[in-house]
């Protein structure tokens, strides 16, 4: 009987979270059965005690979503697109990119893949109840750090010359490549 | 009592690695070892407790780790030398926000009933 309001529950919680943090949960909802078992109470009561403890399926769920480090992610790399913007922005109205020999059609991809990559940031900052769309941090991270490293090929194979300005945004790009490097794998660790 | 409980939420992250000073321990034993040093007050909701270890690991201030106890696959968190190094200028705060508070407390007069 406890074992069929313990294993309803972990059901419920693992369409909301990743198996990593379901197996966490049902050791330590296993060991809150144990204490209660041995304080006394019959198997059923201490397994809806230890339920209780936890709280509600999807309360639970919201606060792991609430801390994941997908949100944690999106929200550092969305942080750091004004400063890059406004570098790059700097630099290339500096150096009159317009005029560099890059075709419109992947000026326009360029744009566009930008525009989807801030889309899964902004959705993976915002999330307050699903923890699988904070994984959406790793791909917006992952593409972020592939448009900030083609930014710098292009400049280095189209500009004329490598303006202090220009270094300026390529050392911030790499900076946020960087720490992209060492964030995603935290998303998908879990 | 509210307001304790919001004192206590906006300690939570300090009184979580202060739990974890001592050695490494799993969630459940975590919420224990809290309400065992500061009693019924202490006794944090459990779902609360689970999501911010995970937050101080993915901050780097705690690292979790897997084994095997009882058949069972158990995650057990131990300070990091960030987190050692956070708890103990968290703690120098606190002691001196208390003495401030206890300062202030014992001077004021009592108010007349």
């Amino acid at each position: 009987m406890s074992g069929d309001l313990t294993s309803t529950y972990l059901i419920d919680l693992s369409r909301r979270l990743p198996a990593g943090i379901i197996e966490e949960i049902a050791d330590g909802l296993a060991q809150a059965c144990e204490d209660h078992l041995a304080r006394g109470l019959s198997e059923r009561d201490a397994a809806a005690a230890a339920i209780a403890e936890f709280g509600d399926a999807s309360q639970l769920a919201a606060e792991f979503t609430r801390h994941s480090p997908g949100r944690r992610t999106a929200r550092i790399m969305l942080g750091s697109g004004p400063v890059l913007g406004a570098c790059w922005g700097a630099a290339l109205i500096a150096t009159r990119a317009w005029l560099w020999p890059v075709p419109v059609a992947a000026r326009l991809a360029y744009g566009s893949a930008l525009l989807l990559v801030i889309a899964a940031l902004a959705s993976a900052a915002a999330s307050r109840h699903s923890y699988r769309l904070t994984r959406l941090a790793a791909a917006g991270g992952i593409g972020l750090g592939v448009l900030d490293l083609t930014m710098i090929a292009v400049v280095l194979l189209a500009a004329p010359l490598v303006t202090w300005l220009l270094a300026i945004a390529i050392t911030a790009s790499l900076t946020r490549t960087g720490l992209a490097a060492r964030l995603v794998p935290r998303v998908l660790a879990r | 009592m509210r307001a304790e409980a919001q004192i206590l939420k906006g300690h939570l992250d300090t009184l979580l690695l202060a739990t974890l000073a001592d050695g490494p321990r799993h969630g459940y034993a975590v919420k224990e070892a809290l309400r065992e040093a500061g009693g019924a007050r202490f006794d944090l909701p459990t779902g609360t407790i689970y999501p911010a270890l995970r937050r101080l690991e993915s901050a780097g201030l705690l690292e979790g780790t897997w084994s095997v106890v009882g058949g069972r696959r158990r995650r057990t968190y131990a300070l990091t030398a960030a987190g050692r190094r956070r708890l103990s200028s968290d703690r120098a705060s606190w002691q001196d926000f208390a003495s401030a508070v206890t300062a202030i407390l014992e001077s004021a007069p009592c108010p007349a009933t």
